[in-house]
């Protein structure tokens, strides 16, 4: 499973496809409150184009771009994104995520400040869902090691 | 139209079924493998259809991207384990 394939149709096609199924996942992230999708099944998405990478490409091949160790800060990146952005709210004198209270560090009006409070929050989820996924992959694949 | 739509997507149900039948009864895993992805490719019409349908073309037509793009992710990687198992 982690060896790359010896097909050239399915290696070329897949190294065409990836940065497209990423641009997508992030064109669902960014555009999750107009339209279905969100920063999960952005997150989803992005995770599924480095799956993609590792089953055609090879797992070595794959770690050379994006190691365990990157993984593991982006893992912890996107986690931080979303409760700093919960226990900035909770500082500022809200509830947790209470979006609106962020007015009071951005020069913007409350309503405009809970819609850029969850775009953060879909952000943080986003990296984190596909670090979270890609890891939980390359476990399985490798059998932990 | 709506009718037509409404027609083309019943008789798109009706051949998920035909479908099915050769994934769960495929004599070899390679049938149900061929099975599993027409039933993918068609759900993803029908979700178009629904859209034109329901008016709102441009969710659906996000919604189906998705289907498409794991839809090819998953049929790959199945047939990748069956190479890396040898049963193929």
């Amino acid at each position: 499973m982690t060896r790359a394939t010896d097909d050239v149709i399915i290696k070329t096609v897949s190294r065409i496809f990836t940065p497209f199924i990423q641009i997508f996942a992030l064109y669902v992230i960014m555009h999750g409150h107009h339209s279905p999708g969100g920063g999960f099944q952005g997150g989803v998405i992005l995770g599924a184009s480095f799956i993609l990478l590792v089953i055609t490409q090879g797992l070595d091949k794959t770690r050379r771009r994006f190691s365990q160790k990157l993984d593991t800060i982006f893992c912890s990146i996107g986690l931080l994104i979303y409760s700093g952005i919960g226990i900035l709210c909770l500082i500022l004198g809200g509830n947790y995520l209470d979006y609106s209270k962020l007015n009071k560090i951005l020069p913007v009006i409350a309503a405009e400040a809970r819609s850029l409070g969850i775009l953060g929050i879909e952000i943080g989820v986003g990296i984190g869902v596909m670090a979270v996924m890609y890891s939980i992959f390359s476990d399985i694949v490798t059998g932990g090691e | 139209m709506e009718k037509f739509f409404l027609g083309i997507g019943i008789g798109l149900c009706f051949l998920v079924l035909l479908c099915l039948y050769r994934g769960i009864f495929g004599p070899t895993v390679l049938n149900r493998l061929a099975g599993i992805s027409a039933i993918g490719t068609k759900t993803l019409v029908i979700l178009l259809l629904m859209g034109f349908i329901y008016d709102r073309v441009d969710m659906f037509m996000d919604i189906s991207m998705v289907y498409a793009i794991l839809n090819f992710i998953g049929t790959l990687a199945v047939a990748k384990y069956l190479e890396t198992k040898g049963e193929v």
